[in-house]
């Protein structure tokens, strides 16, 4: 299953998370490598999100553990997250809406000089970055809320890109845009995994995840069905696993006659 | 200029149009439209009101008067500002300044001479009773913003609460009745011919306020410069350190003709053997404390807001409190510090209330939450949260005040002041949405 | 604000008591105060009174001792409760003081609507009711208070009779209350203002109502003040006097003339506050109405016993001499009439209200209003008024 590399970057334990009675990931593990992308699919309410707001410290999990580097380490917050370099943009894009594009790339580690924001400096970094991801983007000082959506997610992505993620969970990256902003953000996870990055790659769009993954995990109702590489399974094998939570080698041919019915 | 006030800012990067309107000259200064308008309305307000009067209402002294008795409500809009902007409310204002008032009051007249062996003749009495006031406000704007912030009980049933039961702790505090005799030293705080620095003094404080304007321009530009970002024309710059300047010398100049009143005036000449010319002698009172005091209120609170990092995650939550905490922003920390700010302003603006009675009432401060919010949201302050500048608020609170004593001046009751306070309300924040839904 | 509910009670006092005005007073001597006295002591006499709330400093430091000793000193036994600012707890206290054998009630009800299940209590046991201060709807009780109209007209005096011509301002009180909006202006015009401003020997600077301050607040008269100051100014007059309705008012009016450092032209103002009282004798303010609660628990203790002793409350007279010459009702000691604003008519004794300017300050210090201390803080000794002394 797995691909030889020396370590993994990212491997989660046996994750557990409830909600009051609803357990919503249920004994997942899942791992991830540098420079790879691994799509993480499955119905609504199957849990991608929520184990991936585990890893990037939104919400604490019940029991389990996690390893950077094979190293065991403990994120109980956004912080923590952070300092280990596990950036995230969120379906909802997590921006504030009446701030402009650099106080949003910074929000919550500014750049300050005598204690005070030294927002010339910050301004200057995300023209640089802006400038990589989405050469266009000229305007710095307009509140995000009247931005396009391509360009509001082209700033949650300078975020990650500019604080040198390791890490990158991408929620539904595409969800909010037209088809030439999806192209857009298409191009620049390819050229981040390039970079060596590690990208979790949430989304139901299934043409999405076969396009930019290498490996593909699938979870239903809170388990994880398997994860397959993309090379070896077709993606009706997929569509399988998501919508009837059984590993490719369980299903049979009536389930793909009903699937296609 | 991060912290947005309106919905389609002005980009830096915009060319001049080919068409050169009035609006898009100002937009070329990057100068807030919203407070350029207040302003203007401002100006309407007084210049009516002195047309009413046949004349006599645009006074230096008339001006200053109001000035004075704007100046407690605007300092606390200025807190109102941040903590309406992170989406939270205080209703128990008035109620703090009530019960810091009342501190001052007794603290002066009994229980530093009988209780703390501090007597009349105690130096600084004024400094130690300023600084436990504040420790006061500041006490009980942190509790309350403990449990908003960490227990999580709504801000509106907190400070209602507060707004209630700190009101009955003055009753307690006072047995029921009012206090009076406080230190002169403390009464400056309050204004009035002798709460005033004096002209030479104004003038000195006029000029030496103008360097950092042009210092800050000048500084500005050069940062813009170094990154290579687009700057504002030069003769935009240079208008902008040409009004910034004439204003504050205007001020001043304005604040000087303001005079001692005959009386004192005589009085003082014959208790110092200086003769008394002809047309009388003249005694430029200067600006007043309570004004100073306001002036470095809103510049510390707009730098706190503006350059600052607490500043900026109160705007970042009021935009979105989701991506403030995603974003690692010790949230719950920041909003308690929004109401130990709270307290802090309450116990300035019970300073200058309880300086100008000479003493405290049961009441003094009740109301001031209504007027508070008043001029916050004429300010263009946002219920919705995100959206609000300090300098604005400031303005509001002029802006109501300005109403509240032209009316008086013109005879007009209490009541008629707030009919005309309320309506003004309304109508300004209805101008306010209309102008945001045609903007987005 | 009690004395507010009070005033608006009190007022509709005055009307019926000026319909009262052809009786003649009767003469009483320090004999019959002894023989009514005497009288009580033959019988056991209980008075229970039940107070609405103690914590409001007057009742225990003013009226409750006055009222006991004067019961007392008659023979009689004083048993009281506190209710707490309780409808509830005073309907329990009665009923607790009718069964610790109480002759007479008086009652200083927390509500006078629900305090009329313990009426009904008393009447049923045959026990006469005092209602002390704040009226009760019943034609059976007796009804002791002070009257508010003149509280205006005392006010209104001490000003024109040490201003007769001049400018005026007039201060008001909340508008909504009755008391400030009529019944207290209505004293001033019957001090002689408003003929006073009719003939033209005063100007009222600030229209013929004054300006009204909502909720009695000091700070608001200190912000209208301020203006009716500049306003002044800037048309050349000057103020003469000032008519401010009550303490509050008139203590933001002071506020308001040191700031701008006008001098101190003579203010009214009533209440007997203690920070108003100072400025009487500072020199800030020249009057100051005070109603002596001293005198209303003397007046209670006196009619209490009475009524134990039998006396109809028609045949009720208070005993010359006990009451202060001032304060006594202007009516004479025999029980009055008194129409309610519901039409009922009780008998009643209507007191007088005390006008305090730097003369008569002592009177303040005897009554326990006030310690000299706290009355001569800061007053100049050279200046001093005589109570300053």
């Amino acid at each position: 299953m797995t691909v030889a590399q020396p370590t993994r970057l990212v491997e989660m334990r046996d994750i557990n998370v409830a909600f009051g009675g609803v357990h919503a990931v249920r004994d997942v593990t899942i791992d991830l490598y540098a420079g790879e992308v691994v799509g993480l699919v499955g119905g609504n309410g199957a849990g991608k999100s929520t184990l991936m707001r585990v890893l990037s410290g939104a919400h604490p999990a019940d029991s389990g553990e996690i390893l950077i580097d094979g190293t065991k380490v403990s994120i109980t917050n956004p912080r923590d997250a952070k300092a280990l370099k596990i950036e995230t943009i969120y379906q909802t894009l997590a921006l504030a809406d009446n701030v402009d594009a650099p106080a949003n790339l910074f929000l919550g580690r500014e750049l300050t000089s005598l204690g005070m924001l030294d927002d010339s400096a910050m301004e200057d970094a995300t023209r640089k970055v802006m400038g990589r991801l989405n050469p266009n983007f000229t305007r710095f000082k307009a509140a995000v809320r009247s931005l396009s959506g391509g360009q509001r997610q082209a700033v949650a992505i300078a975020r990650a890109v500019h604080f040198n993620a390791r890490i990158l969970i991408m929620d539904e990256p595409t969800a909010a845009l037209g088809p030439a902003e999806t192209a857009q953000v298409r191009d620049l996870i390819r050229q981040l995994k390039l970079e060596g990055i590690g990208i979790f790659l949430i989304s139901h769009d299934i043409h999405d995840v076969f396009d930019l993954s290498d490996r593909i995990s699938v979870m239903y109702h809170g388990r994880l069905v398997g994860t397959v590489k993309k090379s070896e399974v077709t993606s009706d094998d997929v569509l399988a696993m998501i919508i009837m939570g059984k590993a490719p080698e369980e299903v049979t041919e009536r389930d793909l006659a009903a699937l296609h019915r | 200029m991060t912290n947005v006030a309106d919905a389609t800012p002005v980009s830096s990067e915009v060319k001049p149009p080919a068409r050169t309107s009035f609006r898009s000259l100002l937009a070329q200064t990057e100068v807030d439209l919203r407070l350029f308008g207040m302003l203007v309305a401002l100006a309407a307000i007084l210049l009516t009101f002195n047309v009413l009067s046949g004349g006599t209402f645009f006074r230096p002294t008339n001006m200053v008067t109001l000035a004075v008795q704007a100046t407690g409500v605007a300092i606390i809009a200025t807190g109102m500002v941040m903590v309406i902007v992170s989406r939270n409310i205080d209703l128990s204002v008035g109620s703090v300044v009530g019960v810091v008032a009342m501190t001052y009051a007794l603290l002066m007249t009994d229980w530093m001479p009988n209780v703390l062996g501090m007597g009349v003749d105690f130096p600084f009495r004024w400094v130690i009773a300023l600084g436990l006031g504040v420790g006061l406000g500041a006490a009980i704007g942190a509790l309350q913003g403990f449990i908003i912030a960490y227990v999580g009980v709504p801000s509106f049933i907190v400070t209602l609460g507060g707004l209630l039961s700190i009101r009955g702790v003055v009753w307690y505090l006072s047995s029921g009745a009012a206090v009076s005799g406080l230190d002169d030293s403390f009464q400056l705080i309050g204004g009035g011919a002798q709460g005033s620095i004096g002209g030479t003094a104004t003038w000195i404080l006029g000029i030496v306020a103008c360097l950092p304007i042009i210092a800050l321009l000048i500084s500005g530009r050069r940062q813009r410069r170094r990154y290579g970002f687009p700057v504002r024309p030069v003769w935009a710059e240079a208008l902008l350190g040409v009004i910034g300047c004439g204003a504050v010398l205007g001020l001043a100049a304005f604040a000087n003709a303001n005079l001692w009143p005959q009386g004192l005036a005589n009085r003082y000449a014959a208790e110092h053997g200086i003769p008394i010319p002809a047309g009388g002698l003249h005694i430029s009172t200067g600006l007043p404390y309570p004004i100073i005091l306001l002036v470095g209120v809103t510049l510390v609170m707009t730098w706190m807001a503006t350059r600052r990092r607490f500043g900026r995650y109160v705007y970042a939550y009021g935009g979105n409190p989701d991506a403030a905490e995603l974003a690692g922003i010790n949230t719950r920390w920041t909003i308690l510090k929004t109401y130990v700010l709270m307290g802090v302003l309450c116990a300035l603006a019970a300073a200058i209330a309880a300086a100008r009675l000479n003493g405290s009432t049961l009441d003094v401060g009740s109301g001031y939450e209504l007027y508070v919010i008043a001029a916050a949201v004429v300010g263009g302050t946002s219920f919705a949260g995100g959206i609000g500048t300090i300098p604005g608020a400031v303005l509001g609170a002029f802006v109501m005040q300005s109403l509240a004593y032209g009316l008086s001046f013109m005879g007009v009751n209490s009541p008629g002041q707030n009919v005309v306070a309320g309506i003004v309300l309304i109508l300004a924040v209805g101008f306010d949405s209309f102008n945001r839904r045609r903007g987005s | 604000m009690l004395i507010r509910k009070l005033a608006a009670i009190t007022a509709v006092a005055a009307i019926a008591l000026a319909a009262c005005t052809s009786q003649s007073p009767g003469a009483s001597t320090a004999a019959s105060v002894a023989a009514s006295v005497a009288a009580s002591a033959g019988a056991p006499c209980t008075v229970g009174v039940s107070w609405n709330n103690f914590q409001q400093p007057r009742w225990a430091a003013h009226d409750e001792p006055n009222l006991k000793s004067t019961v007392e000193a008659g023979g009689g036994k004083y048993i009281s409760a506190d209710a707490n600012l309780s409808s509830e707890q005073q309907l329990t206290d009665v009923d607790t003081l009718i069964s610790k054998g109480a002759n007479v009630l008086v009652l200083l009800a927390q509500d006078n609507k629900a305090i009329l299940p313990a009426l009904k209590k008393a009447k049923d046991a045959g026990i006469p009711v005092i209602a002390y201060d704040r009226l009760i709807e019943d034609p059976s009780i007796l009804y002791l208070t002070f009257d508010n109209v003149l509280v205006g007209k005392a006010e209104a005096t001490a000003i024109l009779t040490k201003v007769p011509k001049g400018n005026y301002v007039l201060i008001t009180g909340d508008p909504g209350d009755p008391n400030a909006s009529t019944f207290l202006p209505q004293g001033w015009d019957q001090a002689g203002l408003k003929d006073k401003v009719a003939s033209g020997d005063i100007v009222l600077l600030n229209g013929p109502k004054g300006t009204a301050t909502d909720a009695w607040k000091t700070e608001k008269a200190q912000a209208n003040m301020e203006a009716i100051i500049d306003k002044a100014v800037a048309d050349g007059k000057k103020i003469d006097a000032i008519l401010a309705e009550n303490d509050s008012t008139a203590l933001g009016v002071v506020a308001a003339l040191t700031a701008k450092s006008y001098g101190f032209p003579p203010l009214s103002g009533q209440d007997g506050d203690p920070a108003n009282l100072n400025n009487v004798a500072l020199g800030k303010q020249y009057v100051d109405v005070f109603k002596n609660a001293n005198e209303l628990g003397k007046a209670a203790g006196a009619a209490a016993l009475a009524l134990c002793n039998g006396t109809a409350m028609a045949d009720l007279k208070l005993p010359a001499g006990l009451l202060d010459p001032t304060v006594a009702p202007a009516a004479g000691l025999s029980a009055q009439d008194f129409t309610t604003p519901n039409g009922t008519v009780v008998k009643s004794f209507i007191l007088q209200p005390t006008p305090l300017t730097a003369d008569t300050l002592q009177t303040a210090i005897d009554a326990k209003q006030i310690s000299k201390a706290d009355l001569c803080k800061g007053v100049d000794p050279a200046s001093a008024p005589a109570a300053c002394k």
